[in-house]
C-alpha cells in the first residue's frame, strides 16, 4: 500500500502554492445564501415577536440587514484568513491563544465588576456588549486561538516524533485545554461551546497520531468530566431529563418546549415544506427561531428534501476540508485543517442532532446559517484559513487519490486535481 | 511517523463517522418529517390554530308608537382599556390620562395595577365610550390596548322593564323578551378559525383558515305601544301611591288580534342598572309569571259556559238565599248582599253573587248537583276553550302555567268546582284571563296572546308579523251576551265613570291572597277585568291587579279606578269616535 509518500512528508516546503479549492467558497456561499433567505423570511416575524414581548422597536428587516452585515463581515474575515500567510498564524499562535484567554478573563473581570460591557443571562456572562457594534463572544476567539496554537504545538511535536509523550506533549495540551474549558464551561457555563472546543482538541489529537490507547483515556476522562458538569448544573440536568423523557413529556413544560416545537416545525414540513416565508413556528412557537433553531425552521419551510440538501451541503463542505487536510504535507497545516473540521463538524452535528431530538439541546449555532455575529465570523475565518491551505496541497500520488474514493470525491482515480478540473 | 497517518486511515475514520452521522440524520429526518408528519401536524394544529369568535350584534328591541317602531333597547360599543405592565414605559402618563378621560370608569389604584410584577394583562378601565377610547388612543401611550365590547342602552329608561328583561354579563338575555327570544336576538356568532402567531394574531399562511361571518340578531318590534305603556305605568303608580298598595300589575291588550299593548308592573327597576337590584322579584313580570286565585273575574267565564251550553241565559232566574250547600259545605255570598229572592243571573253578575254562579255550575249538571258531567263541561270550557291554567306561549321568559284541577283528579270534586265557578280553587295568570276575556268581548274568537308585532330588517324597514289566526271556541252570541252583561254590571255599579259615547264593561274581583298555602286574612288580591270601545267593536281589554303584603282592598275601590283612568285616556289616544 505504501508505494509512495514518506519522502514527501518530510519536505513540506516542496509544496509550492497553487490554485486553491474554490469549491469551498461555493459551498460556503450557498449555505450563507440559504441562511440569509431563511432569516429574510422569518426576520419580520421575529422582530414582531420581540416587539410585542419586550416592547422593542425592531423594524421588520432589522434581522435580515444585520445578518447581511454579519455575512459581509464574515466574508471579510474569510478573505483575511485566506490572504494572511498561514506562517503568520503559526508564528503568532501563542499570541492568539493568549488573546483568547485574555478576552475571556476580561469578560470575567467585567462580570465580577458588574460592568455593562458584560452581557449576561441567567447569571452566565458569555458576551461583550459593544453597544451599536453588537456583541462579541470571546469564547469564539479562544476556540480559534486554541486551534491555531495546538496545530503549531502538536505539529512541532509530531515532527520531532514526541507526539505520545505524556509529560512534554499531552500534559501541556491538557493544561491549556483545561484552562480554556474552565473559562467556557465553568465561568461562562456554556456547555455547547465547551463540547465543541473539546471536539476540536480531540479531532486534532486523533489526526496528530496520538495512540488509540491514549485517546481512549482522554475520551474516558472527558466523559467523566462531562457527566460531572451535567450533574453539577440543574438546568443541564433538566435538559438531559427532558431529552430522556422525549415526546412523552408535555409540550408545555418549559425545557421540553423548544425541543418539541423544533420537531413540530420539522414534522409539519413534510416532503417539500410550507415554502419560503410560510414558517408558522417562527412566529413565536419555536424559541431561538433565527439562531439555534434555524435548522428546524428550514425544515418547516423547505421540507425533508430541503434540509436533507442542507445536510448534504454541510457534509460536502466537511469532506472538502477533510480532503484538503489529507493532501497537506505539513503536519501543522494538516492539524489546522483537522481543527477546523472538528470545529465546523461539532457545530453542525451538535446543532442538528439537538434539533432532531437525538441529543439534548446544547445551545450551539448552526455554522453559516444561524443568525449571529461572532460565531459566524470566526468559523468563516477558520474555513478561510482552510481555503488558503487548499493552495498548498499535494496531489502527486495515485495512492492519495485512492483514499478519497470514500470521501465523496467525484474525481476519478489517478488524475490530479488540475487534470480533473480542466477536463470537467 | 506512523504509517496510518500517511495513508490517511484516521481521516477515513473521520470521514466514515461523518457519513454515518449524516445518514443517521437523514433517516431521523425522514422519520420525523415523513413518517411522523401526521402526528406532528396534529400537534402543530392544536398549538397554532386558534378559534376566534366574531361576535354577532344583538338585535335591537323596538316598541310601537302608533304604527311606527321606536327603539327601546339599542347597542352601544364600549371599550375595556387594558395594559401590559411589562411593556408600559410611562406609568404616570397613563395614570394621568386614564383618570382624566375615563373618570369613574377607571379602576382605583392604577399605580399598583401598572406596576404589577410578572403580569402581562391588567384592566385599567371598563365601559369606555368610543370618544373616551379615541381620546386615550390619541395620547400614543405605550403598553396599553383596547378590547371592544357591546352593551345595551335604553333610550326610554325603565319603560316596560319587565317586558324587556336585560342582558347579563355573559351576554345572555334574562327575563322578558331578552330571555324569551334570546336565541333570535343573539344571532349566530361567526367563527374565525385561523393559524395564528403565539400572541393569537391571525396569519394568512396555509389553507387551514376558516371564516364564517356572524349573523346578527333579529331586531324585534314589540306590540307594546310606548305611549300606552307609559300612560299605563303612570296610572298604576299614581293609584298605588294614592292608596298605599305595595304591588300591582296592568295589562292592556288589543282583543282583535291578541297583541299586548302594555304591561306594567310595580315596583319596577331600570334595566341599565339591573345589577344594582337587590330584590330579584322586581325582574318578574307578574302579568305572566305570578299565577293567583283570580276571584270573581272568573264569573264571566262561568256565565259564558252556562250560556254557550244552553244551561242558562242572562235573564234566567234562581232563588238567591245567600247560601248554597254543596256536598255539606255552605257557600256564602260576600257580605253586603241585598238581592234575595228570585233574581236573574244578570243581577247576580252585577252584584257578584257567588250563589248565582254555583247555580250555573249546578245547571251544567242535573240542576241540583255539580255532577261529573258539569265538572267536565266546566273543565272543557275553562281549560280547553279559555286556555286557563296553561302556558299561553307568549314570547317572554318566565311564563308560568298556573293550574286547573281536572275532574278526573280526586281533588276535582264538586266542592272545588263550586269554588271555581266564582274564581277560587284555581291558579291562573293575568295574561290568561285577559286573553280569554278578549275572546268574550270580540265575538268569540280566541287569539293566542303575543307581544311581538314584527321585525325591523337590516335596512331599518319595519315588517309587521303575519296576523294571528283566531280559533272560535264559543258561539258569537254567547260572547256578545257576556259582553253585554259585563257592560250592564259596570254601568249599574259605577255610574258615570266612563266617557259618554263609548261602550265599556267589566268585572271586579276581590279575593283573599293565599300566603303559605292558606287564605290570608290580611292580604287581598284586588282585580278589575274590563274592556272598552264602541258598541260595535271592542278596542281594548284592560286587566288590573292590586295586591301585596298587608294590603286590604277591593277590586272596585283599588283596581277599578286604574281601569277607568287608562280607559278614558285610551279612547282619546286611539281616536275612537264616540257613538
Amino acid at each position: 500500500m505504501s508505494r509512495f509518500g514518506i519522502a514527501r512528508l518530510d519536505e513540506p516546503a516542496a509544496n509550492r502554492r497553487h490554485r486553491p479549492d474554490y469549491i469551498l467558497i461555493v459551498y460556503v456561499l450557498i449555505l450563507m445564501a440559504l441562511g440569509a433567505v431563511t432569516i429574510f423570511s422569518v426576520g419580520p416575524q421575529h422582530a414582531n415577536l420581540l416587539n410585542n414581548a419586550i416592547g422593542s422597536h425592531y423594524s421588520s428587516n432589522y434581522f435580515f440587514i444585520k445578518q447581511i452585515v454579519s455575512l459581509a463581515l464574515s466574508l471579510v474575515a474569510f478573505v483575511l484568513a485566506a490572504a494572511v500567510p498561514y506562517k503568520y498564524f503559526l508564528r503568532y499562535s501563542g499570541t492568539l491563544l493568549v488573546i483568547g484567554l485574555a478576552a475571556c478573563l476580561l469578560l470575567f473581570g467585567a462580570q465580577l465588576a458588574h460592568l455593562g460591557i458584560a452581557e449576561c443571562t441567567l447569571g452566565a456572562c458569555r458576551w461583550f456588549n459593544l453597544g451599536p457594534l453588537g456583541s462579541l463572544q470571546p469564547a469564539e476567539i479562544l476556540k480559534f486561538g486554541l486551534l491555531v496554537y495546538l496545530a503549531a504545538f502538536l505539529g512541532a511535536k509530531l515532527q520531532k516524533g514526541d507526539i505520545n509523550e505524556v509529560k512534554t506533549t499531552l500534559l501541556p495540551v491538557a493544561w491549556v485545554t483545561g484552562l480554556a474549558l474552565l473559562f467556557i464551561a465553568v465561568i461562562q457555563k456554556d456547555l455547547g461551546t465547551a463540547i465543541s472546543l473539546a471536539v476540536i482538541v480531540v479531532i486534532m489529537l486523533i489526526m496528530s497520531g496520538v495512540s488509540w490507547k491514549i485517546l481512549g483515556a482522554v475520551f474516558g476522562i472527558g466523559l467523566v468530566v462531562g457527566l460531572l458538569f451535567i450533574v453539577s448544573e440543574p438546568h443541564r440536568l433538566q435538559r438531559v431529563e427532558t431529552y430522556i423523557q422525549g415526546d412523552s413529556a408535555s409540550t408545555n413544560s418549559g425545557s421540553n418546549y423548544q425541543s418539541q416545537n423544533a420537531k413540530i416545525a420539522l414534522g409539519t414540513g413534510w416532503w417539500l415544506g410550507l415554502g419560503v416565508g410560510n414558517s408558522i413556528q417562527a412566529t413565536g412557537y419555536l424559541p431561538e427561531a433565527i439562531n439555534d433553531s434555524v435548522f428546524a425552521i428550514m425544515g418547516e419551510m423547505f421540507g425533508f428534501i430541503g434540509v436533507t440538501l442542507v445536510i448534504v451541503l454541510f457534509v460536502a463542505l466537511l469532506m472538502r476540508i477533510l480532503r484538503v487536510m489529507d493532501h497537506l504535507a505539513d503536519q501543522r497545516l494538516k492539524l489546522l485543517a483537522a481543527g477546523v473540521f472538528g470545529w465546523f463538524g461539532a457545530h453542525v452535528v451538535l446543532n442538528v442532532a439537538a434539533m432532531i431530538g437525538l441529543i439534548p439541546l446544547t445551545g450551539i449555532t448552526l455554522p453559516l446559517l444561524s443568525f449571529g455575529g461572532t460565531s459566524m465570523l470566526f468559523i468563516t475565518a477558520a474555513v478561510g484559513l482552510v481555503f488558503q491551505l487548499s493552495g498548498y496541497t499535494n496531489y502527486a500520488t495515485n495512492q492519495k487519490e485512492e483514499t478519497h474514493e470514500d470521501s465523496g470525491s467525484r474525481r476519478g482515480i489517478g488524475r490530479t486535481r488540475y487534470a480533473s478540473r480542466r477536463s470537467s | 511517523m506512523k504509517l496510518e497517518l500517511i495513508k490517511g486511515s484516521r481521516s477515513r475514520i473521520l470521514a466514515g463517522c461523518l457519513m454515518a452521522v449524516a445518514v443517521l440524520f437523514a433517516v431521523r429526518l425522514f422519520y420525523i418529517q415523513i413518517i411522523q408528519h401526521d402526528y406532528y401536524q396534529q400537534l402543530a394544529d392544536s398549538e397554532q390554530i386558534k378559534r376566534l369568535t366574531i361576535p354577532a350584534q344583538r338585535g335591537m328591541i323596538y316598541a310601537l308608537s302608533g304604527s311606527q317602531p321606536v327603539p327601546l333597547v339599542m347597542n352601544e360599543t364600549v371599550y375595556t382599556l387594558f395594559a401590559d405592565p411589562a411593556t408600559v414605559t410611562d406609568v404616570q402618563g397613563i395614570i394621568k390620562t386614564v383618570e382624566s378621560v375615563a373618570g369613574g370608569n377607571a379602576r382605583p389604584n392604577l399605580d399598583k395595577l401598572l406596576t404589577t410584577p410578572n403580569s402581562r394583562y391588567q384592566i385599567l378601565a371598563t365601559k369606555l365610550t368610543t370618544a373616551q377610547a379615541e381620546a386615550i388612543k390619541k395620547k400614543g401611550l405605550e403598553g396599553i390596548g383596547f378590547q371592544q365590547g357591546s352593551q345595551r342602552v335604553y333610550p326610554e329608561g325603565g319603560l316596560a322593564a319587565q317586558t324587556l328583561g336585560f342582558v347579563d354579563a355573559n351576554g345572555d338575555g334574562q327575563y322578558g323578551i331578552e330571555g324569551g327570544l334570546d336565541a333570535e336576538l343573539k344571532g349566530k356568532n361567526g367563527l374565525l378559525q385561523s393559524v395564528t402567531d403565539i400572541a393569537s394574531v391571525p396569519l394568512t399562511i396555509g389553507s387551514r383558515n376558516v371564516k364564517q361571518p356572524a349573523v346578527n340578531g333579529k331586531n324585534v318590534v314589540l306590540s307594546i305601544d310606548r305611549n300606552i305603556q307609559s300612560y299605563t305605568e303612570g296610572a298604576l303608580s299614581r293609584q298605588l301611591t294614592k292608596i298605599g298598595a305595595p304591588d300591582g300589575s296592568v295589562i292592556v291588550m288589543n282583543p282583535q288580534n291578541g297583541q299586548v299593548l302594555a304591561m306594567a308592573n310595580w315596583p319596577t327597576y331600570d334595566p341599565s342598572t339591573f345589577n344594582t337590584v337587590t330584590n330579584p322579584s322586581y325582574f318578574n313580570n307578574s302579568v305572566i309569571s305570578s299565577p293567583y286565585e283570580p276571584g270573581s273575574d272568573i264569573k264571566t267565564f262561568t256565565m259564558a259556559t252556562g250560556i254557550d251550553t244552553g244551561a242558562v241565559t242572562p235573564d234566567s232566574t234562581y232563588n238567591n238565599t245567600g247560601v248554597v250547600n254543596i256536598d255539606g259545605i255552605d257557600i256564602h255570598n260576600a257580605p253586603g248582599d241585598t238581592q234575595f229572592g228570585n233574581i236573574t243571573f244578570q243581577t247576580a253578575m252585577n252584584w257578584s253573587l257567588n250563589t248565582g254562579f254555583v247555580t250555573v255550575a249546578e245547571r251544567l249538571g242535573d240542576g241540583q248537583n255539580i255532577t261529573l258531567k258539569a265538572r267536565q263541561t266546566m273543565y272543557d270550557y275553562f281549560y280547553n276553550r279559555f286556555k286557563l291554567g296553561q302556558l299561553t306561549g307568549i314570547q317572554l321568559a318566565g311564563e308560568l302555567p298556573g293550574i286547573i284541577i281536572p275532574p278526573s283528579s280526586p281533588d276535582g270534586n264538586a266542592v272545588r268546582y263550586s269554588n271555581m265557578a266564582f274564581g277560587q280553587g284555581l291558579d291562573v295568570t293575568m295574561l290568561q284571563v285577559a286573553s280569554a276575556f278578549s275572546s268574550l268581548v270580540n265575538g268569540g274568537k280566541y287569539y293566542k296572546p303575543t307581544v311581538v308585532a314584527g321585525s325591523v330588517d337590516e335596512y331599518g324597514d319595519y315588517h309587521p308579523a303575519a296576523p294571528e289566526t283566531p280559533t272560535t271556541y264559543i258561539k258569537p252570541s254567547t260572547a256578545n251576551q257576556v259582553r253585554d252583561m259585563t257592560h250592564v254590571a259596570r254601568t249599574t255599579v259605577f255610574v258615570g265613570a266612563d266617557r259618554p259615547g263609548y261602550y265599556m264593561g267589566g268585572k271586579t274581583g276581590t279575593s283573599q291572597a293565599i300566603v303559605n298555602g292558606r287564605y290570608s286574612n290580611t292580604d287581598t288580591v284586588a282585580t278589575y277585568l274590563g274592556y272598552g270601545g264602541t258598541k260595535n267593536e271592542t278596542k281594548y281589554v284592560i286587566m288590573v291587579r292590586v295586591s301585596g303584603p298587608h294590603f286590604m282592598g277591593s277590586g272596585a275601590a283599588a283596581a277599578m279606578p286604574i281601569f277607568t283612568d287608562i280607559s278614558n285616556w285610551l279612547v282619546r289616544y286611539l281616536n275612537i269616535p264616540p257613538q
